[in-house]
């Protein structure tokens, strides 16, 4: 401890908090996931589409390090590329949805008056129907369906709500003194909203980014589940666990290893989610 | 003297209310000159604020009607938009806020607030910038600017955020500073370390200064001219000295007994002014201190008085029964 006299800032305050050593080991796991949607075709996997019938509905063992389904397809290697159709809807979903109602939330609850109302009113009018049902009709009648389709219907559909979450946020931090004072200080319109209030509202943005991601994997896997995502053979981790429904009794590996790696990846998410806010809260004073 | 730098002449600022409208400032006359410090007294919800904001060309756009002349270094900001005042503030009209928890940004260094503005409105590169900052830090006071330019305001204390919010306010050298209250959430001895820096800084950058406030100890010594205000209307301004020893505003008068003295002796029970500040939008035809007042006849419930002059120069006063002209408050300016 420094003197009461040493002027310096105390050496503790301006130490960096830490993130914890979980944090790390979430953020090794969904760095595998991503590598591996990544370069699925550049590792050692078995062809997932590949059906071997000597290997039909075994369990974990050398040959197949998480064995085979009911066609003799290997597990691992679905799962792998299965992660591929999950995060890329996943990010490109999020992609859409903060790519369009991030900008307008923050507009509407700066600029206020009309502008606000009627963005606001309409955002609303979206939110009262639920999003679930509207996603499953437009999927339901827009075929051929494609990754490309459902990315767009579950990113505008998700608008709404990250609009609604950001507007609220920037509400909060709009109407304090210091974007005033900036203003007064000669920051232009386009200035404030960069830079005094996006790195004012990035930490709720970016937990919500990350929970937002989670909650749209799940979605893709609710719509394969229902047959409404990508078409069978392809992988993905909702339709591996819809196909595996029907033989859980024969092969509970088969439910078990898909529903198991969306687990994973979406407590991972949440962790890291939480876990950031809480590290970027500089407002957080330490005591 | 040459032109003053502000004039401000019958200013009204209006909001339309679901209630009808409401006379936040209700014609508002004065002027300030170069290196002049105006003190502007009233209780909270006098119209002192909004007075600050119509000056600054701060109010909403929406729902607000602004009328009359503020006329800020020839500048016209009565029905200027955003962007031409964006040509004044920083350079010519800067402000400090009231509340230094809040003015600063929490996510930002506050070194790099002050840079914001010297790279803004001055264009200065980098590292000018940042030079001109940590000499800004030093000016005001702050200890090891050098360190605390990394900073982050919540690793600061009150009296030290203020002193970065002034820095920041006075970053472009500006003609006029409004501080609204700007000791308000402070200790009273870091209150004092504020004003008097705000005061040497106003010497050494020759500025004008208008000093919002609900404490006369405040603009007791820092101000050549004090300004009275209640309802939204001037009720009473002149000199300092005469505002302090020869008031005849009984608001003023009231205001004044209502502040402890260190000449009172121990135990002294304080003046209280009875009732609450009135709703303006429910404002009656005469004057408005008439419910609160003593001395107040029939004639100050019908009629609203004018200002009139009270003998000295440039002192004026709004009241049907001023107070007598011999007046008892003669004793030390420095009370507060």
């Amino acid at each position: 401890m420094s003197s009461v006299l040493d002027d310096a800032p105390a050496a503790e305050a301006l130490a960096p908090k830490r993130l914890g050593v979980l944090f790390w080991v979430c953020v090794g796991w969904l760095a595998l996931n991503v590598v591996g949607a990544i370069f699925a075709n550049v590792l050692p996997l078995v062809n997932p589409l590949f059906q071997n019938y000597n290997a039909i509905n075994v369990g974990p063992s050398l040959h197949h390090w998480l064995g085979t389904d009911d066609l003799g397809r290997d597990i691992l290697s679905r799962i792998v590329y299965g992660s591929r159709v999950s995060i890329t809807v996943g990010i490109g979903a999020m992609a859409i949805g903060f790519g369009i109602g991030l900008p307008l939330g923050m507009l509407a609850a700066y600029r206020r008056g009309r502008l606000d109302t009627v963005l606001t009113a309409f955002m609303y009018v979206f939110l009262a129907f639920p999003a679930i049902i509207a996603v499953i009709a437009v999927l339901s009648f827009w075929t051929p369906r494609s990754l490309f389709k459902i990315i767009v219907v579950i990113g505008l559909a998700s608008v709404p709500l990250v609009y609604r979450v950001i507007r609220t946020a920037t509400l909060a931090v709009a109407a304090r003194d210091f974007v005033t004072a900036a203003k007064v200080q000669g920051a232009t319109d386009g200035r404030i909203l960069m830079k005094e209030l996006l790195p004012n509202i990035a930490p709720i943005a970016v937990s919500f980014l990350l929970i937002g991601i989670a909650t749209v994997v799940t979605l893709e896997g609710v719509l394969a589940f229902l047959g409404l995502s990508v078409n069978p053979p392809t992988p993905s981790w909702g339709n591996m666990i819809n196909e595996s429904r029907t033989v859980m009794a024969q092969n509970p590996w088969l439910v078990l290893f898909p529903s198991l790696a969306l687990c994973l990846f979406l407590l991972c998410l949440n962790f890291i989610g939480d876990r950031l806010r809480t590290y970027f809260d500089v407002t957080e004073v330490k005591l | 003297m040459s032109q003053p730098l502000l004039v401000v002449d019958d200013l009204h600022t209006t909001f339309r209310t679901t209630a009808g409208p409401v006379a936040a400032v209700g014609g508002v006359s004065f002027d300030l000159a170069t290196n002049e410090t105006i003190g502007i007294v009233g209780e909270s919800g006098s119209g002192k604020t909004v007075l600050a904001r119509t000056i600054m060309g701060l109010q909403p756009r929406t729902n607000v009607e602004v009328r009359g002349s503020v006329l800020l270094n020839g500048h016209q900001v009565v029905g200027a938009s955003e962007r031409d005042m964006r040509e004044l503030w920083a350079t010519d009209v800067s402000m400090v806020f009231q509340d230094p928890m809040t003015s600063l940004n929490p996510v930002m260094r506050i070194g790099r607030q002050i840079d914001e503005t010297l790279r803004v409105r001055l264009g200065m590169d980098k590292r000018a910038a940042r030079a001109r900052a940590v000499e800004l830090l030093a000016m005001v006071g702050m200890p090891s600017a050098e360190h605390r330019y990394r900073a982050y305001p919540t690793q600061l204390s009150g009296g030290m955020r203020q002193r970065v919010v002034i820095a920041t306010a006075l970053a472009c050298s500006p003609k006029l500073l409004i501080a609204d209250e700007p000791t308000t959430g402070l200790d009273v001895t870091i209150q004092a370390q504020i004003l008097n820096l705000l005061d040497d800084l106003k010497q050494q950058l020759h500025m004008s200064v208008v000093l919002i406030t609900h404490d006369l100890g405040v603009v007791a010594t820092r101000t050549s001219r004090i300004i009275v205000m209640y309802a939204g209307r001037i009720v009473e301004m002149g000199a300092t000295r005469d505002i302090f020893y020869h008031h005849r505003m009984p608001y003023t008068r009231a205001l004044l007994e209502s502040s402890p003295k260190v000449s009172n002796p121990p135990h002294t029970r304080l003046r209280v002014i009875p009732g609450r500040p009135p709703n303006l939008s429910t404002l009656s035809a005469g004057c408005a201190f008439a419910p609160r007042c003593e001395s107040a006849t029939d004639r100050c419930h019908r009629e609203r008085p004018t200002l009139e002059n009270a003998g000295e120069p440039g002192h004026v006063f709004a009241c049907w029964n001023p107070v007598a002209r011999t007046s008892s408050h003669e004793g030390d300016l420095r009370h507060g």
